[in-house]
């Protein structure tokens, strides 16, 4: 009997491993063999990063270093066709590899030390990897295209000087509203959390942003992520979370698309592409919205920083710039991209919030180990 | 002693033991479960004993605060119940689904047998993210479902299906079904006619027959199918976060978030480790009922 049931478990746990494809798209790759000639291009994918190859020498010559580049950015934020056009421009073979949270990517990073050569980190994370030096000084040089950068978008308070760092997109999280279905006027957080919608809210799924939600309707300042204000918001949030019927951070107007919800707090990106699908969307952006800028910068003992600061430089054409824009409609930092775009982009009121609105928004800062508190804040009372 | 490669599968002798051949038969599978389960266990354990640092690094200071902070913290019981409470559902049902179908292929003429358990196991083929989302378009309030039951006027007002208990439920036996049929399946196609022929020779109905004949021979299936589904069931976040819609976190979703989201390593291991004990709880109390029966 017992060897009967031993066989049914191996023969099933076969079936797990054919099953077992599931869970996440692996990394995408589209490195192709490098040439035979420059075999230090391999360095970075070995398992010793601490090993200094030849190629790889601190400060090398730009001529000195292969063509090659490890790029390691958010999932869907990069188009394809800017890629491809800056391989087919300078010949630098980009492989890239894609993240879906910040922390996500400070593990690999702070694990693999060294095997990539640009990240995507947001605002808070490259105030705190500049505060942990992990990050390798840009040189300005090299970026002439930095001047495209509208100065609201430069010289940030996390990186004064853009010593580290160079912006890729901002954006913002707001409200949208399905007028089909919602014909109140809705304009802070506290209307949309209301007992009428309840099961029909979408939110993201994200502690930072939901905690930041409930200390702006409550007049405190964002990043005062103290015990004492989370306690605060706690009968703020007991009342609003009951009331959601989807948490989703990747996909948020999945929902609102579907009509499975009527209101959403989402990313301005998600946004952006809800009011060009459908004039029934409307976008509000609620007081105590906060700016995110998430920009590129290079790691500590990156092999290829020439090449790094290469594909920064090409990514601040206007119309690269414009490319990108086109697929991820955030809010773009790029002055002359932004009056390259179509007059329907450029009117879209959830990419490009007005100077008044921008100027009232504050950024996150690094809140380090409070970041523990606000998720378990968020959780518990999720799971009430 | 050192008998030749020959390895014994049932217990005909309880006293031999296995010789030098049997071993290095054994050596590769060995290896894997060492490299692959025993070590990143104890990894595991030992993180879950260790500190958050700056930037989600782990510092490995000897504490027990992750699981005092576990116990301190009652949420997270209820967030236990749900997970093993969801897992549960799922497992009966998955049992009454999942039985005749088993049964039924066991059954069945050998030249059947394999195109049958093809057609179960085809579907499996595709990417899970890409089953899930379909499941996501087929229940939403403009899904097909919705649409179908609409126009037909079965329904004034879209149902709403989606992001419920119901979708998460419906979205993990769908995908754990398979580990149910086949070790079923499996004890069915060895279950010998001439029992049940026997059972009813001897005057029991087919009711009889099931419960008391049946029912006791393909059990070890059922007890291997009960564990492969529920197990993954427990841990399972994909499902419940895009199907539920997150609303009512399990445990697998709390632990995904320690290590994608908040960068809490430590806390997340502890919550690891606490599951892990509790698998090896429910497998040594099963054996023990399996003994006592």
């Amino acid at each position: 009997m017992k060897r009967n049931a031993l066989a049914s478990t191996l023969g099933a746990l076969a079936a797990v491993f054919l099953l077992a494809g599931c869970d996440k798209p692996a990394p995408t790759s589209q490195a192709t063999p490098p040439p035979p000639a420059t075999s230090t291009e391999n360095a970075p994918a070995t398992v010793e990063p601490a090993v200094e190859t030849p190629a790889a020498t601190p400060e090398p010559v730009a001529a000195a270093e292969p063509k090659v580049l490890n790029l390691y950015c958010w999932s869907e934020y990069v188009p394809q066709t800017v890629i491809d056009a800056f391989q087919a421009k300078t010949g630098i073979k980009v492989s890239v590899e894609n993240y879906a949270s910040n922390e996500e990517m400070l593990t690999k990073l702070l694990a693999g030390g060294g095997s990539y050569d640009l990240i995507q980190p947001s605002e808070y994370v490259i105030q705190a990897l500049i505060k942990e030096k992990l990050l390798e000084p840009i040189n300005h040089a090299n970026i002439p295209n930095l001047k495209n950068i509208a100065p609201e978008f430069q010289n940030m308070a996390f990186d004064p000087g853009n010593q580290y760092s160079v912006p890729w997109m901002a954006g913002t999280v707001g409200i949208v509203i399905n007028t089909d279905l919602i014909k109140d006027d809705i304009k802070s957080y506290d209307d949309v959390f209301q007992d009428k919608y309840k099961g029909n809210i979408v939110v993201l799924d994200d502690a930072r942003e939901i905690v930041s939600w409930g200390l702006a309707s409550q007049g405190i300042p964002i990043n005062d992520v103290t015990d004492e204000n989370l306690e605060k918001i706690k009968p703020v949030l007991t009342k609003w979370l009951p009331l959601v019927k989807v948490y989703d951070s990747d996909s948020p107007k999945t929902a609102l698309l579907n009509g499975d919800v009527a209101v959403g707090i989402v990313w301005n990106g998600e946004g952006a592409k809800l009011l060009q699908e459908n004039a029934k969307f409307k976008w509000v952006l609620p007081t105590g919205a906060h700016l995110f800028v998430d920009s590129l910068a290079i790691p500590k003992g990156a092999k290829h920083p020439q090449n790094a600061q290469a594909f920064i430089n090409f990514i601040l054409e206007p119309e690269i710039s414009k490319m990108i824009s086109a697929e991820v409609p955030y809010l773009n930092p790029n002055q002359p991209a932004r009056e390259l775009l179509s007059e329907a982009e450029k009117a879209n009121a959830a990419s490009f919030p007005s100077v008044e609105e921008l100027q009232k928004m504050e950024i996150f800062e690094d809140i380090g180990p409070q970041a523990t508190k606000v998720d378990e804040l968020v959780t518990n009372v999720k799971s009430r | 002693m050192a008998t030749p490669l020959i390895v014994h599968g049932g217990g005909s002798d309880p006293q031999r033991k296995p010789g030098v051949g049997a071993w290095l038969f054994l050596a590769p599978m060995l290896g894997w479960l060492m490299l692959f389960v025993v070590v990143p266990t104890c990894l595991l354990v030992i993180m879950s004993f260790a500190e958050r640092g700056t930037l989600g690094r782990v510092v490995y200071n000897f504490s027990f605060d992750n699981y005092v902070r576990i116990f301190s913290n009652g949420p997270i019981l209820h967030i236990f119940l749900l997970s093993i409470w969801y897992a549960f559902l799922t497992t009966v049902i998955c049992i009454v689904v999942g039985y005749p179908v088993g049964y039924f292929i066991g059954r069945l003429p050998e030249r059947w047998r394999n195109l049958c358990l093809a057609l179960v196991m085809i579907p499996f083929w595709t990417s899970f993210l890409i089953r899930t989302y379909a499941w996501i378009s087929l229940l939403s309030k403009e899904g097909l479902i919705n649409g179908l039951l609409m126009s037909a006027q079965i329904i004034p007002a879209p149902l709403g299906m989606l992001y419920t208990p119901f979708a998460v439920v419906l979205g993990l036996v769908y995908n754990f079904l398979p580990f149910m049929i086949l070790p079923i399946y499996s004890s069915a196609e060895r279950l010998d006619g001439a029992m049940i022929e026997a059972a009813y020779d001897l005057g029991a109905g087919p009711l009889r027959a099931f419960s008391q004949v049946i029912i006791p021979l393909t059990q070890p299936g059922i007890a291997a199918g009960a564990l492969l589904v529920f197990v993954p069931s427990i841990g399972m976040f994909a499902i419940t976060s895009l199907m539920g819609g997150g609303t009512n976190p399990t445990i697998g979703e709390v632990i995904f978030n320690q290590f994608m989201k908040v960068g809490d390593k430590p806390y997340g291991a502890a919550l690891g480790t606490l599951l892990l004990a509790l698998f090896l709880l429910s497998i040594w109390i099963m054996r023990l009922t399996r003994k006592e029966a």
